[in-house]
């Protein structure tokens, strides 16, 4: 890895049904959101080591159709789909929906791009498990409540 | 572990009565009484989240005495964690592609621009 600090780091505070990763990529801003809105660019780096990625659809704007395909190294589909809910280049993207087969239940994501010198900061946001439309882009704050609670389960 | 009954846990984990509730209940065992105390919660409103606790198998409820003590099963929530996790390492290892790939763009892109150059 070309950054020193470009590792996947867990933001304090989070719980259960919440991810948050950030890393610094050694590149500018705006190269970095493009190779996420491009179809061509996510193929190139979309997904886990082995996993091959077919974009069938990216309508990078709000309501936006996004379609895609994983396959993984044991010839597995992995299809995601879901839709665009807030694009503001190169700032942040939010986007919602649901991989088949693994989980009925959708995953709300933002990603956030900030600008650091020549490096670009992101910030993957994720929370799984919201009802949908009621909660559509408001993800669910996460207090500390439950820190005794993880560290029970440290326990076990 | 089924779809389901991950939705049905993260959906159980999505209220903060309900974290609260958990939170409470992993110092021990209480009753319905005790856990509605601090909230300011009429009995019947703390029993509603717990059936959905229950319903997520997060709580259970004691049989054998009459006050029916609730108690944190954390099993699902390791589940859940489990598959957090998944997404974690999704995102580490895209990333780790990503950087990559990102490398081999700039590089290209400085050849270009030395190619451009050198034709002026």
């Amino acid at each position: 890895m070309p950054a020193s600090d470009a590792k996947a780091s867990k933001a304090p505070g989070q719980s259960k049904n919440e991810l948050v990763i950030t890393r610094v990529f050694d590149a500018p801003r705006d190269l970095v959101f493009e190779v996420w809105i491009d179809p061509a660019h996510v193929a190139q780096w979309w997904g886990p080591h082995m996993f091959k990625t077919t974009v069938r659809e990216m309508d990078v704007r709000p309501g936006g159709r996004w379609y895609y395909v994983m396959r993984g190294p044991d010839g597995n589909d992995y299809a995601f789909d879901g839709v665009f809910l807030d694009v503001a280049k190169p700032e942040r993207l939010v986007f919602e929906g649901a991989i088949h087969g693994d989980a009925s239940q959708k995953v709300w994501t933002e990603v956030t791009f900030a600008q650091e010198g020549d490096r670009t900061k992101i910030t993957v946001h994720q929370v799984f498990g919201f009802e949908s439309d009621a909660t559509r882009g408001a993800p669910i704050g996460w207090n500390q409540q439950l820190d005794r609670l993880v560290a029970y389960l440290a326990k076990r | 572990m089924p779809a389901d009954h991950l939705s049905t846990t993260f959906a159980a984990l999505a209220d903060p009565t309900r974290r609260a509730i958990l939170a409470r209940l992993a110092a021990g065992e209480l009753s319905v009484s005790e856990l509605a105390q601090p909230f300011e919660m009429s009995l019947p409103a703390v029993s509603k989240h717990l059936k959905v606790l229950e319903r997520a198998g997060l709580v259970t409820r004691g049989r054998e005495a009459q006050w029916r003590p609730c108690k944190l099963d954390a099993r699902p929530l390791k589940n859940a964690a489990e598959w957090v996790e998944r997404y974690r390492q999704f995102w580490t290892q895209s990333f780790d592609r990503l950087d990559d790939y990102l490398e081999k763009l700039k590089s290209k892109e400085k050849t270009h621009a030395r190619k451009r150059r050198k034709g002026e």
